[in-house]
């Protein structure tokens, strides 16, 4: 069964998914999760020790990340994560710290919110089946999707352009798997553009 | 009465340069991202006509980079990190 995003009724996408997509798909997404938490100071961690954030009640809002005085953040050492949190700037180390002490807290949350808005709709189809989505959910998926193909790819080297991705003659070999998934989340995301396209056409 | 001629005669302060060179924000090519999805965000996020997006996709693609906005270097900042946020690298350039 190929799942194919296609316009619902009033402005929905419906696609349908066998359970064990529905539950691969779910998977990938918590996996996502846990990677955009991995290397996250927790905001205890996080809490203030400049005496003025004490005193004015400042300290607990994880507001340390913007202090001035804490070091320079720098890109995730996984490159996979490095991947989905890009520096901002090239060529210029200083700014590229700055751009990403005030952006990475909230580009972070946002994936990680939209990872949960996919979870959220799967569970509405928890032995799979078909899934209605809003416009809204659709747009999630689709960064979702390119989220995980974006990780995936780098686990997986691709370093050039249509790269060929072999698959090994050695049936346990992980990497075959992960060749198959990518190819299938592209396969979902390009289905889910042509729908998406169609149902809310990009203003122009 | 006539205009004290030194007043018409003082030059123009010279433009500082730099602070009219606008910021940009570049899209770098990578391996991953879908054509399809690279034109859709253009169009999407900046409004970009169909054949603008396209155009600008396969600059990135065949070029490697394509410039597409410029502005202040708070707006380029706000849409690079927009970018981030499809998931596509962009840098702040000057």
């Amino acid at each position: 069964m190929n799942p194919v995003f296609k316009p619902g009724p009033r402005g929905t996408l419906t696609v349908r998914f066998p359970a064990i997509y529905a539950q691969l798909i779910a998977g990938l997404f918590g996996e996502l999760i846990s990677l955009l938490d991995d290397g996250e100071e927790p905001k205890a961690a996080a809490a203030s020790t400049d005496p003025l954030a004490i005193e004015l009640g400042l300290a607990d809002l994880g507001l340390a990340e913007l202090d001035p005085a804490r070091p320079a953040p720098a890109a995730p050492e996984d490159p996979a994560l490095a991947r989905l949190l890009p520096d901002g700037y090239r060529e210029d180390p200083a700014a590229a710290a700055e751009f990403r002490r005030y952006t990475e807290p909230e580009l972070r949350a946002e994936k990680r919110r939209k990872a949960e808005t996919v979870l959220d709709s799967l569970s509405r189809i928890p032995h799979g089946g078909k899934l209605t989505l809003t416009i809204e959910e659709a747009a999630s998926w689709l960064t979702g999707l390119n989220d995980l193909r974006l990780v995936l790819g780098t686990r997986l080297g691709i370093v050039e352009d249509d790269q060929e991705l072999e698959q090994s003659s050695d049936p346990d070999d992980p990497r075959n798997y992960l060749i198959s998934v990518y190819y299938y989340l592209s396969y979902l995301q390009e289905s889910l553009i042509g729908g998406l396209i169609k149902v809310e056409p990009p203003k122009e | 009465m006539s205009t004290d001629p030194a007043v018409l005669d003082r030059p123009e302060a010279v433009e500082d340069q730099s602070t009219d060179r606008p910021w940009t924000t570049v899209v770098w090519n990578d391996p991953i991202n879908l054509m399809s999805y690279v034109a859709y965000v253009f169009q999407s996020y900046f409004g970009y006509s169909k054949e603008k997006a396209q155009k600008l996709m396969l600059d990135v693609h065949q070029a490697g980079r394509a410039t597409v906005a410029s502005g202040t270097r708070e707006e380029m900042e706000r849409d690079a990190s927009a970018m981030h946020s499809y998931g596509l690298w962009a840098t702040v350039q000057h």
